[in-house]
This record gives C-alpha cells, structure tokens and sequence, in this order.
C-alpha cells in the first residue's frame, strides 16, 4: 500500500529555523545542568530526605504520560477502526516517543546512579517493585512505538503484522502508564496519593495532555494555516479531535473535582491539609485550574472549538496546566511532614532550583528537536492511500456539530 | 538466628538527644542525616497541653515497604542478620523510592542542600569515593549493609549498629549495656542512653527481656495499622504521634 506525502511549514525554513531554537535551549539547559550537577551534585536541587521526589520527577510523569496518551490516541485509527484519525496517527507515534525518549532522559538526570541502574535492575529482577515494571513496560513501549513507526514508515498501515505491532502498542501503553499511576497509587503510606483507580486518572489526564500537544503541534507544522492542511486533517481538526478534546479536558475537570471533594470531606490532614493549605492556596494551582482547563473546556464546548485560534490558545493553556498539575500531584504527596507530628509545624516548602528547571527546559527542548527533526525527515502527515481522493488542500470545513 | 528488635520506654525516655549525638558520631552521619533522632511534640490545647517527645530509630520492620518497592533490591531485609534492613550501596541507583514508601522518614539522601553551614562536605571533602571524609570515621565499613560513610547518590539509614551487633555471640537474648560481656556489641543509641530508657534483644527468644518487656508492660508497635510490623516496640504513655496540624490552625477545633 502507498501513501500520500505531504509537505509542510517544517519542512522548509521555518523548521530549520525553529530547530536552531530548540538546539540553542538544549545545549544552554544540558551545559547548566552538567555543570551543577558535577560539581554540585544534587545538592543543586531543591529536594530533600523530607521531599525527596520534585519538578524533575513531575516533568518525568508530564512526559511519560502524554507519551502514553498518545499511543492511546494514535490506537483509535490502528487498532479500534476509526479512520478519521488516519491523518495524525504518524505524527502521533513518532510524538510519543519523542515524549518518551525525553521523559526517561530527564528522570536518568535525577537519579542518583544511571549507568548502575542499567545492569542492576535487570540483574537483580525485583518483581514486587511497581518501579521495575515500569521500568520494564515503558522499554517495551518504545520498542513497539519504534516497529509500529517503521510500519508506518513503511507504508503498512493496515498490514497483518501492522495491526498485531498496533495492538501490543496499545496493550503496552495500557500496562507502562497503569504502572506509573500505580507507584504513586499503591503508597498507603502517601494517602494523597493512595487511589486503586489512580490508572485511569493517569489514563484520562495523559490523553488530555496528549491532544493539547498534538493540536499545537500539528497547527505548528502546517504554519497555522488550515488551508496548508490535507483535508482529511482539515476535517478531523475541525469535527471529532475539538471534541474529544473537549471530552478529555471535562472528564480532567470531573476527576480532579472528584479528588478535591473526597480529599477536603476527609479528616486525614494527610490528604485534608493538601487541598486547604497547598493546592488550593496556590495561585498557580488555582490558575491552572480555572485558566488552564475550566475556561478551555467552556470555550470547546460551544461550536468555537473549530476554530484554529481557539483550539491552538485552549492547547497551549492546557499543557502548561497539565504540567502544573504534574508538579502539585507530584509535591502535594509529600507537603505533609511525614510522622512528624508538630515538631515540623509547617508544610515542606518546596520551590524548583534552577537546576531542576533547566531538566525541564531539557525535556521539552530535547522533545522539540527530535519532533521537528521527525517532520523534517520522515514524512509525520502521512496517511494511507484510501485517503488520497480526500487530500488536495481545500478551505476549512464547517464542522456540522 | 536471633530476630534483633528494641524496646523503648517513654515513661524513662528523658528527650535528652544523647541516643541522636551517640548515633551520629557512631556512623559518621552528616547534620540533618539523623538516622536516629527524638521528635518533640506538644499534644492538647492550653491550659491542659503537654509537651511529648519520641525516640525514632528505623523500625527494622518484619514486613518492610520500603523493600518491597525497591527496584534493584538495593534495600534488603536479611534474616541472617537478625532482621535487619539494609541498604547496598553498591546496587542502590538514588532513586529514592525508599523514602517514599517509608511510613516513618527514617531514610535519608544525604547528597542535598546542607542543613547548617558551613557544609561539612566541603570543609572535610570526600575521598575514596566517600560523600565526606571526617578525620575520624568508625573503623568499620561495609558497602554492601550501608555501614561507614556512603557515597554520593544513594540513601542511608538506621542499621541497629549491624557492625557492632554482629559480633554478639550466638544465643545471645539480650544486649545490655550493663553487662559488661556484652556491652561492646550494643548498639550506640541503646548504650549511651542516660535513664535507660532502651532495651535490645532477641524477639524470637521468649526469654529476652525485650520480650518480657512487651508482654508485661503491653508493648506496642508505631503506625501499626500499616502492617509493617516494626521490631521497635514502645512502652509507656504517648507511645503515638498526632496528626500533622499546620501551626496556625492549632487552635481549631
């Protein structure tokens, strides 16, 4: 089967341009980070015996997660039939391991060890450990992000073995990003933390991230101009993904205020005392929320999420405020002195050092460069031939719903 | 082999500190790296409030979580070595998941911010691959149990002074630091406290004083509902830490 090439913005001089950007952030960030770590160690970080875990582990999961909503997302056309998600299912898989890559990069940035991490978790296969399957599960993911990538590659979108690589994809996203929630989900002892459905948060939340990037990325390639577009994307931009968009972000909204409600109803100072005194004390938390996911959810409920403008500000808010989300989920599990009592009387304050913002700026330079690389080179708008008839550029569609 | 557990009584426990400072020089640990240290409390409101106070060692537990989600078994729990928990420095890889799943924060990552300055580290930097080098260290040092003064990137913790204990001879039911056949193997926090408020023995051997101690005088275990089942038992009142409540909201009700 043959496939249908497109050409786009980043394929000319605004991606070579945008990639020395991106190049720049990353050399700057990895030269900071280095440079403070090695001389430093991580006494350059604001974590401690009290905090141990901080921004650089909530980057981690920011990535990882929107990694893993996107191989859900990228099932939808691969595995469950829907065709009108052919358009970005490329750019979808080669997105989520991009996201991947850089996640676990970041995260060997915080350990103590990486090199040892290498030969001793296999060597010592410490299965009741939700960390080692998570370990084990994220590198099958990107096994099978990298064969279906090749398939794609390939032009086998609807090949035999194409639908089997798609399905163990799908089932391998499932069991890494269930596992993840489950390092945090399984910790009675962190009661913020402590939810058996903590997977299907981690699932829900991944997805939202996931469309927000994709939406901002995808406008990206084709320099904001939908009539640039093919107009199978035209129409998937402009009929189903605003609404599970919309869908994804409401059912965030939904979770959260579920958490929240059963965390403030709680006596548990553990969970009580998170909501009152760190969540919702927080400037940045409550923007994140009202601003980051309410007001996005209230605009792509009315028929205004078809527009470019619309979709494109509502991503942009929702990733930073599902970043933001990361790191109070993150931190918030901690904030409360572990078994102190009163001789800490104070929650542990925490503010990331810029050490650990520059392993963020890392993440999302590192992220950036290999995605514009992937529409450089390898063709991400591609999709099968049945879908030719439909690609010559046309005005935007008017979306009927 | 002996089931090495502590029994601690509030009712002596005096909130000295001399088991913290004795714990510290005996393992060489940095300011703030407290494998063993008394937290201060106060519990009710004025005019009936009470200041408390709470020896807090490792609880060595039976069925310990930090364990459990350790992905490299770095953090094992050696029944050969009397229950102990330790930690590999040679496996740990620093990533902390230890002192997340640990319902007591008795673990430590010692390559973070200083707690007083001037940092130690700088002042005594570290050689051999150590963290920092203090002019005196404890002779003895064992990577593979977390004893001596670790390296950089890896957790430390409480190890009932493994290196000492060890040495006690086979069938031994009690530690005590009053007896003089014994004495060099008890651990620094049970050997230096002042109104003898520690005891160390044997759990699995009936006849221990431990044991005695816990029957009669009901011994219980912190944060039980856990069940990571502790080796450190407490005796007396107080024997339990209130709920964390922020500083201005101590007066609700």
């Amino acid at each position: 089967m043959t496939t249908q090439q497109h050409k786009n913005a980043l394929q000319g001089p605004l991606g070579w341009g945008l990639l020395v950007v991106a190049m720049a952030v990353l050399l700057i960030s990895l030269g900071y980070a280095f440079s403070q770590i090695i001389a430093n160690g991580h006494t350059s970080f604001n974590t401690s015996s009290a905090l141990p875990w901080g921004q650089p582990i909530a980057t981690y999961v920011f990535f990882a997660l929107g990694s893993s909503g996107l191989g859900l997302i990228a099932s939808l056309p691969l595995v469950f039939g829907f065709k009108q998600y052919y358009p970005i299912a490329k750019r979808c898989v080669f997105l989520a391991f991009a996201l991947l890559i850089s996640g676990m990069i970041v995260l060997a940035l915080e350990l103590g060890h990486v090199f040892r991490m290498l030969w001793v978790i296999p060597a010592n296969l410490q299965v009741q450990s939700a960390m080692f399957w998570m370990g084990a599960f994220y590198a099958l993911d990107l096994l099978f992000l990298l064969w279906k990538f090749s398939k794609l590659q390939g032009g086998h979108w609807d090949s035999k073995t194409a639908k089997q690589v798609g399905i163990a994809s799908f089932v391998g996203v499932l069991l890494a990003s269930g596992n993840l929630a489950l390092i945090f989900g399984m910790m009675s002892m962190r009661p913020f933390w402590f939810d058996p459905l903590m997977p299907v948060y981690f699932y829900v939340t991944g997805i939202t991230t996931a469309v927000a990037i994709l939406v901002l990325l995808t406008y990206l390639a084709y320099a904001f101009k939908q009539t640039r577009m093919p107009a199978p994307l035209q129409a998937l931009l402009t009929g189903p993904l605003p609404k599970l968009f919309a869908a994804c972000v409401g059912v965030t909204l939904l979770l959260i205020a579920v958490r929240a409600i059963t965390g403030l109803y709680s006596n548990n100072p553990e969970i009580n005392v998170v909501w009152t005194d760190y969540l919702f004390k927080s400037g940045v938390y409550i923007a994140a929320l009202l601003i980051g996911l309410l007001l996005p959810f209230v605009i792509l409920l009315s028929k205004l999420r078809n527009s470019m403008g619309i979709q494109v500000v509502a991503a942009l808010l929702v990733t930073v405020a599902m970043f933001a989300e990361r790191l109070y989920f993150v931190v918030g599990g901690q904030v409360v002195p572990l078994f102190k009592g009163t001789w800490i009387p104070d929650l542990i304050s925490y503010t990331p050092s810029a050490t650990e913002w520059s392993l963020t700026f890392i993440g999302f330079a590192l992220c950036f460069v290999i995605y514009l690389l992937g529409e450089k080179f390898l063709n991400l708008g591609d999709m099968p031939s049945q879908m030719i008839d439909h690609t010559t550029p046309r005005k935007p569609i008017e979306a009927t719903a | 082999m002996a089931k090495w557990g502590m029994v601690i009584d509030l009712d002596k426990c005096t909130g000295c500190q001399a088991c913290t400072t004795a714990c510290s020089m005996e393992n060489n640990t940095l300011p703030g790296e407290t494998w063993q240290d008394v937290l201060f409390y106060n519990a009710g409101e004025y005019p009936s409030g009470q200041m408390k106070w709470l020896p807090r060692p490792c609880m060595q537990c039976e069925n310990p979580s930090c364990v459990h989600v350790c992905p490299t078994r770095a953090t094992y729990k050696d029944p050969d070595a009397g229950g102990i928990v330790f930690v590999d420095w040679n496996k740990c890889i620093g990533c902390k998941y230890c002192m997340i799943a640990c319902p007591y924060g008795v673990r430590f990552y010692a390559d973070e911010k200083p707690l007083i300055e001037p940092d130690i580290r700088d002042v005594f930097p570290g050689e051999n691959a150590q963290l920092w080098s203090p002019p005196y260290q404890s002779p003895d040092e064992d990577w593979r149990r977390g004893i001596g003064i670790q390296p950089k990137g890896v957790v430390s913790k409480c190890t009932f002074c493994y290196h000492k204990v060890k040495n006690a001879p086979e069938g031994t039911a009690d530690l005590d630091e009053d007896n003089p056949d014994v004495k060099e193997y008890v651990p620094a926090c049970v050997r230096t406290c002042a109104p003898k408020a520690r005891y160390f023995g044997d759990l699995d051997n009936p006849e221990s004083h431990v044991n005695q101690l816990i029957g009669d005088k009901h011994g219980v275990r912190l944060k039980d509902h856990t069940g990571n089942k502790p080796q450190v038992y407490y005796l007396g009142a107080g024997a339990g830490v209130p709920a964390f409540t922020p500083a201005d909201r101590e007066n609700d009700a």
